[in-house]
Formats: C-alpha cells, structure tokens, sequence
C-alpha cells in the first residue's frame, strides 16, 4: 500500500481565511487538525485543533492558569469571541514548520516515520514537478492506524 | 594600584560588565567567566574567593535569596495573590482609579516581602484579566504597578536583591531597613498613587455596565489548596518575625530564611525537588560570580582607589558624599542593572562610610539603597520587574514601548529620588 493509495480529499484552508470558520469547520467534521494553504495553494502547515484550543484561552490564563478557575461561566461560554476577526495565519505558531509531505511512492513505514518525526496528525500526500507541489491528498493518523491494524494478528 | 594585576582585573570586569549590559550573553555566563578569569590572573585566590568575608562570595546573600525563592515558590502555587488582587478590584466596585490605587497599594506592601519579579508575574496577569472586563488599556495599570513594585522593594531588607546585598555589606538588620527606608517607601507610594491619578487621567474611564462585569469574578475560587495556603502564610510569618526578632534571636536573616524554607517543605505536601525547581539557581550563580570578580577589584585595591578618589571628590562633605550617591545611582541604575551595580558600590559605599567615622547604620547605605531601587523605574529596562511586565504586555496584545513607559517612569523617578533627597537632608543632617 503506498501513500497516493492511502490519500484522501481532506478539508484545507487558506492562510487568510477567517479563524473562527477554520474553528467550524473543525468541530463540524471532528477533525484532529487542517491542512493550511498557502496563497499560491501549497501546503504551508497543519493546524492542529489544540492550537486553535491555544488560541481561545486568554494569554493572561497560560501566564497564570489560577486565573481560569476566577472566571465566571458566562464568560468562559463567550471564549470563541476571541477568534473573532483573526486569521488562520495568526493562529500557527511562529516555529510552525512546513507540513510534513510525503511522495506518492511512499510506503505505509515511510508515511509513519514521517507523521511520528513531524508529530503531526496529518501527512499531506504531494507529487513535485516544475511547476511546483500537486496536492493529491492527506492522510490522517487514524486513517493510517486504521491500515496497519488491519494487518496486524488478533490479540486472541 | 600599579601593579599589572589591579589593570588587568579592571580590564576583565569592564569586559564582563559590558557582556551583562549588551546582554548578548547571558548575564550568569558573563559574570562567571569574569570570575574564571580573575582567578586564572591570579587577581583573587580560591582562599579569598570561597572563604573571605569581604572579598569573597556573600554567602549570606546566596542563601537568602535561595531560602526566599523557594518560600515564594510554594506560596505562588496558593493563588494567594490572585484571590487579593480580585477581592481588592471588587472592592473598588470596577472604579478605575480606585482599582488602580488598590492594585498600586498590593504590588507595592507585597514587593515589600517578595521580590519584584515575582510580585509583578503574580499582579500583573490578574489585571490584564481585568483591564479586559474593564475595556480599559491594560498599559496604565501595568506601569503603574512596575513602579510600585520598585518603590515598595526600596522598603525591606528582603524587598530587592540591591537591599540584600546593602544588608549584607554593611552589617545591616531587618529592623534598620524598616525603620530608615520603610517610612519613606509608604510616603512615596502615597505619592505614586497621586502622580498616576496626573498622569493616567485620560485613561481611567468608568463605565457602570462593565464594572459589572467584574464583580462577577470569583476570586474564591482562586485559592486551590486550602491547607497550602495556610501552612505558607504561617511560614511566612514566622520568618518575618524571625527577620524582626534579630536583636533577641540573632539569628542571620539567611539562617532564618532557610529555616522557613525547610520548615515549609517539611509540614506540607510539596516535594523538595518541586520546591528546590522554583530557585533561580542562574541568579545564584549570577551573585557569585559577581561576588568573585567585585572580590577581585577589592584584593587588587582597586576598590580602595576608587572610594578615595571619590571622597576627595566630595571634598570631605558628607552631605555631598549622599547626595552623589543618591542621584549617581538613580542615574546609573535607570541604565545598568541595579544587582551588578550595587554589588560594586558596596565595598566604596562602605569605605566611605568607614571614612566618615560611620561603620555601623550609615545614612550612604540608605542613599545607596534609595538611588539603586528608584533609579530602577527611570527606563523601561531599569530592573528586571520592569523587562518582565513589558514582557507580559507583549504576549497579551497590549504591547508597551520602550518610550511609553520610560516617559512615565522618569517622572516618576525624578520626582521620588527629589523627595528622598529632601527626606535624607531632613532625616540625618537638617534635625540630626
């Protein structure tokens, strides 16, 4: 099994789209995470949903995680103002590296070499020519365990 | 002071001094390779270095400063602060001014007791919090309580490493501290509070709606261990006491500090590894190495040149010695960090006292310790407090430029080391 055969049309988003969408558009297909485009639609990063998490708790909270027990929980509920009027790109981590990338060729070890390496819940699938990347698809972890177990012997 | 020692120990702790200043290097790295090398020269011996009183690490400021960090360490895991700080905002009913006085007044009695640093991580989350429910810009408020950390810190012998090490130098107690500095610190505190009512005016707007909004804050819930808190306001207490009681227990505060510590570990159910990790064990290191390369300059007699020179400066004139120490060290210490600083200027600030027949309870310490701890509020990196508030700002999307707060904060400093100046003169001269 290689990796275009493992690759599935995965929901993605664009560096400038809004947050607050990216945010439902998550919740809505229980995704662990998005692939993020660039403007030229190349893969630019995986957002994974516990950033997006990051980004509703107030930084004063992470500064002082006493303060989350303070807050009344009306305002706790109001949380997801604060991706109001952000931006995918504002919500990836400076550190943010490129998404992991695997070639068509790849093989299932490769694919999980390349998600454990990367710790990332998504492997985009990419096919490089001249013209640059040529997105085939993504493959998510569970997906892949889903593969591998299949092959594996019964505990019993 | 001809000898090629005393010019190469100079040329080392310049270099190292500008290395801490650039901060291009860490600031322990640089201080403990100045040492390295002070004792590579042969500037200063192991003998000297480890074991000499006067010319070698103060221990006695190591272990206070370990003792104290790992007390505050468990007690910042109490949500002591938090509770305050919210139950002091409600009270003000979401009144602008009012909150800010009363968060002026907290930073400032608990800088009085905790370091700076540590107040300022502690106050200054919580007011962001409520500057929020407020809608009003967190800036004021976290200036406001910068400069109250450095002014209540000016108070204790434990309020600031600069008094620790002042302390240590000049034989100083607890009691001298509370007694010389503290009325002052409470009068410029009040001052404080005043000069922010001028200079935030435009900013502290009240809105009825979103006072409400902060009343429904549950400070309670702030508090996570009940028992914790207990046991470390207990602790605390009796080190103050201990601190307090030197006359009759003659107890060294550091000796009393690593007691509380050790008994706080002890009766509750924090871990000694976990206590042990809240100490800033790079500040340690820090101290001693600047202990090492200030010992050098001491044991090559650089030192005693420096503090002749300067008393001839003065011309045999007492007032003039404080008064250029008071307002050179507010100078200096609005620029440079007030630690390294201090720790050079107490081995002369003890020779002059030494030459003016003052080796006990000297008013040059109280000029020094004044100078250093309000010269820290001139400039936005005049103390570390400040770095850290500016710091916080950033990461929390109200950032706080360099000129922002410095606009703010040489006022302010003009104005308390003004009025230290004039309390000095009255002090110990005009009614002595």
């Amino acid at each position: 099994m290689r990796a275009r055969d493992l690759a599935v049309e995965y929901e993605s988003v664009r560096v400038d789209d809004g947050a607050l969408e990216a945010a439902r558009l998550m919740a809505e297909h229980q995704l662990p995470g998005l692939l993020v485009l660039d403007r030229d639609g190349e893969p630019k990063a995986i957002l994974p949903a516990s950033q997006v998490i990051k980004a509703l708790v107030p930084a004063y909270v992470i500064e002082d995680p006493a303060l989350a027990a303070v807050i009344d929980e009306k305002h706790a509920d109001r949380l997801c103002d604060a991706l109001r009027g952000r931006r995918v790109g504002d919500l990836l981590s400076d550190k943010a590296a490129r998404p992991p990338i695997a070639a068509p060729d790849d093989t299932a070890l490769e694919v999980a070499a390349l998600m454990a390496q990367a710790r990332s819940p998504l492997v985009a699938v990419a096919d490089r020519d001249k013209a640059g990347l040529n997105l085939l698809g993504v493959i998510t972890a569970s997906q892949l365990l889903h593969r591998l177990l299949g092959h594996a012997e019964p505990h019993e | 002071m001809s000898d090629w020692h005393s010019w190469a120990a100079i040329a080392v702790f310049v270099v190292a001094y500008a290395a801490i200043i650039s901060e291009r290097v860490h600031r322990t790295a640089a201080a403990l390779a100045g040492a390295a090398v002070m004792l590579t020269i042969g500037a200063t011996d192991d003998t000297s270095a480890f074991f000499d009183e006067r010319s070698g690490i103060d221990w006695n400021v190591v272990f206070l400063l370990l003792g104290m960090m790992a007390i505050v360490g468990v007690l910042r895991q109490t949500g002591l602060f938090e509770y305050l700080a919210i139950w002091a905002v409600k009270r003000a009913r979401g009144k602008p001014f009012r909150v800010m006085t009363m968060l002026i007044v907290i930073t400032a009695f608990a800088s009085a007791l905790l370091d700076n640093v540590t107040t300022v991580l502690l106050v200054a989350p919580v007011t962001l919090l409520v500057c929020e429910r407020l809608a009003l810009p967190a800036a004021p408020f976290l200036i406001a309580e910068v400069l109250a950390s450095n002014i209540g810190g000016t108070a204790t012998l434990v309020g600031d490493p600069p008094n620790i090490i002042i302390a240590s130098r000049g034989g100083l107690t607890f009691n001298d501290f509370l007694v010389h500095l503290a009325p002052i610190a409470v009068v410029l505190t009040a001052v404080l509070v005043v000069l922010c009512r001028m200079m935030f005016r435009k900013a502290l707007v009240y809105d009825e709606d979103r006072a409400g909004e902060v009343m429904a804050l549950e400070e309670r819930e702030a508090i996570r261990d009940h028992r914790l808190l207990y046991q470390g306001l207990a602790v605390l207490a009796l080190v103050v006491f201990g601190f307090v009681a030197h006359p009759v227990l003659h107890y060294a505060p550091s000796v009393v500090a690593l007691l509380g510590a050790g008994l706080l570990i002890a009766i509750s159910k924090v871990e000694t590894g976990e206590a042990l990790k809240e100490v800033e064990w790079p500040t340690l290191a820090f101290f001693a190495g600047l202990f090492i390369m200030v010992g050098s300059l001491i044991e090559t007699g650089v030192i005693g040149e420096i503090s002749r020179a300067l008393a001839d400066a003065t011309g045999g004139s007492e007032l003039g010695a404080v008064m250029l120490l008071l307002f050179g060290s507010a100078v200096l210490s609005g620029v440079v960090d007030n630690i390294p600083y201090v720790a050079t200027m107490a081995p002369i600030t003890a020779d002059l006292a030494h030459g003016f027949g003052g080796d006990g309870v000297h008013v040059l310490w109280w000029a020094l310790a004044l100078g250093a701890d309000l010269g820290g509020n001139a400039t936005a990196i005049g103390a570390s407090a400040n770095v850290v508030v500016l710091g916080i700002a950033e990461r929390n999307r109200q950032p706080i430029s360099f000129w922002q707060f410095t606009r703010y904060g040489l006022v302010v400093t003009a104005v308390t080391v003004a009025l230290s100046a004039g309390y000095l003169w009255l002090r110990y001269f005009a009614l002595s």
